[in-house]
């Protein structure tokens, strides 16, 4: 990655946060409970030296990623099946294109009612909406493998496996990468905000837990650490599909994709 | 030519058609198409835009069916693509691998069917009858157009296919890449033994490099005539072009590809 937008980057958040400190210090701006940046960074810092805050990251990560890997592989393998057969599309893309447009967090109601305060629950929340971007952009993947590559692979006698493995699924990767990756992203917020309203566990429930507490520095110290939560998890896949995918698509795409 | 008591032809077409279904109904892209190729034979069929040429060297490959009459290889009626015959589309940038290197294009119809060490051998000989033996490692999208042609005619080669199956392979290329290529299929030719049916729209290059000329006209497309090309093997890209012989091929020719457009 290039040091130069990245150092830009860091100097505009900088500078945000400077002018932050700055109207909260001169008492220019006064709210009871909008701490300065500073007095967050003292939240995040006794924060980090609770076991709790711990155990909670670690319920998050897991729960994220758990919901991720269930939603992966169902959206992936669905559309791989969609995207490589017009007969499935035909008859699946109607309920597709009803289902995928109800909004995330209208399954919570729902999985509180199916699950109680469960992890099942928050499971059923992250899949739900986590599973689209994957199944969509498996789809158009496979769908967008060129007539001329399906030729190649008929002409040289490939077998259906191996004309899944050599070329539908390298041919369909980038497109399945973005949708891994706009999965996971939208993962990690679905488990926040089931965690917040259901599962009273994890990073979400500390998030309320301190605003019904009163306490905004470790509120925004929970804000913080859900983005950099989020930051490193995009990061890590970013950088694993530059390994996965060879050659050209090892350049990097177009980057901020994330909702 | 002489195929004189030649067994059964590499491929036989007998009155074949072709049609599409469309809103409007059925549309007729080939009609009555009949010929044969001999074996080491490069047959060039030429047409204007239109007449079908694509869609006959899709059904020729079995990659598509055809919709009446007969298609046979070597004797036996053609079900799908048949074994021992490799096609170069002329599209290349879409028909290579762009993920795999140049070496693993090649590698993509034998790699399951040999040892590694054949697998090896017939990378390193496909790549050096093209001469690419040096870009084994690059990506396609790192070559120039006529270079990534060859990755492809090298990968059909390492099949040691017995039959090339060539769609306007040319088409694209700027005309000094294009002669060079043209050259090294009518050397491939004499090394190999393959037969060669050679889809082009160029009537100068059909000459060139054909043995026989057909001509695709009309629509629906069929082979409205067929000419043996008298230059004999040995062909040249600056004396064979002003022979007597050419000369008056490309002027009939001429006349003969536009007729009934």
């Amino acid at each position: 990655m290039n040091a130069r937008p990245l150092l830009s980057g860091l100097g505009g958040i900088g500078l945000f946060l400077g002018l932050w400190q700055l109207i909260i210090g001169s008492g220019l701006i006064e709210y009871d409970f909008l701490p300065s940046p500073w007095a967050i960074l003292g939240g995040l810092w006794a924060m980090l030296g609770d076991r709790e805050f711990y155990e909670e990251a670690l319920h998050t990560l897991a729960a994220t990623l758990g919901g991720w890997v269930i939603a992966v592989v169902l959206g992936v393998g669905l559309g791989a099946l969609l995207g490589s057969s017009t007969t499935c599309r035909r008859y699946s893309l109607a309920s597709v294109e009803v289902l995928r447009p109800l909004p995330a967090v209208a399954f919570v109601p729902l999985a509180l009612l199916l699950f109680g305060f469960s992890l099942q629950m928050e499971l059923l929340v992250i899949v739900a909406p986590a599973l689209w971007p994957s199944l969509i952009n498996t789809m158009e993947g496979f769908a967008g493998v060129p007539q001329r590559l399906s030729d190649v692979a008929a002409s040289f006698r490939l077998s259906p496996i191996e004309r899944l493995l050599r070329i539908d699924l390298p041919a369909a990767a980038p497109s399945v990468l973005v949708g891994l990756r706009l999965s996971l992203s939208l993962a990690l917020v679905m488990s926040v905000v089931a965690e917040m309203v259901g599962n009273p566990q994890g990073l979400g429930y500390g998030l309320v837990r301190e605003q019904q507490a009163l306490n905004p520095e470790r509120m925004f110290g929970y804000v913080l650490v859900i983005g950099l939560v989020g930051v490193c998890l995009n990061a890590i896949l970013v950088m694993a599909s530059g390994w996965i995918l060879p050659g050209q698509f090892r350049r990097p795409q177009a980057g901020w994709d994330t909702p | 030519m002489s195929v004189a008591q030649a067994p059964s032809p590499v491929f036989a077409l007998r009155d074949l058609g072709y049609s599409v279904s469309i809103r409007e109904g059925v549309r007729e892209i080939l009609a009555g198409v009949s010929f044969e190729l001999a074996e080491r034979e490069i047959l060039s069929i030429v047409g204007a835009s239109g007449t079908g040429k694509t869609s006959l060297l899709r059904i020729v490959a079995g990659l598509v069916a055809q919709s009446s009459g007969e298609l046979s290889f070597r004797g036996v009626p053609v079900s799908g693509p048949p074994l021992g015959v490799a096609v170069v589309f002329q599209d290349y940038a879409n028909a290579l691998l762009q993920w795999r290197t140049v070496a693993g294009n090649v590698l993509l119809g034998i790699e399951r069917r040999f040892s590694r060490a054949e697998c090896n051998d017939r990378v390193a000989s496909a790549l050096s009858l093209v001469g690419l033996e040096r870009h084994a490692r690059d990506y396609p999208w790192q070559l120039s157009g006529g270079m990534q042609q060859r990755v492809q005619i090298a990968r059909a080669l390492a099949l040691a296919p017995s039959v090339l199956l060539m769609d306007e392979p040319f088409a694209s290329l700027d005309a000094l890449t294009k002669s060079s290529l043209q050259d090294e299929m009518l050397r491939l030719r004499d090394e190999t033994g393959a037969s060669f049916v050679f889809i082009t729209h160029d009537i100068e290059e059909a000459i060139y490099l054909g043995d026989r000329v057909a001509v695709l006209r009309g629509r629906p497309g069929t082979i409205a005539e067929c000419h043996p090309v008298g230059l004999g093997r040995e062909r040249d890209q600056v004396g064979t072009r002003a022979a007597p012989e050419f000369l008056r091929l490309r002027q009939h020719l001429h006349g003969a590809i536009g007729a009934h457009a």
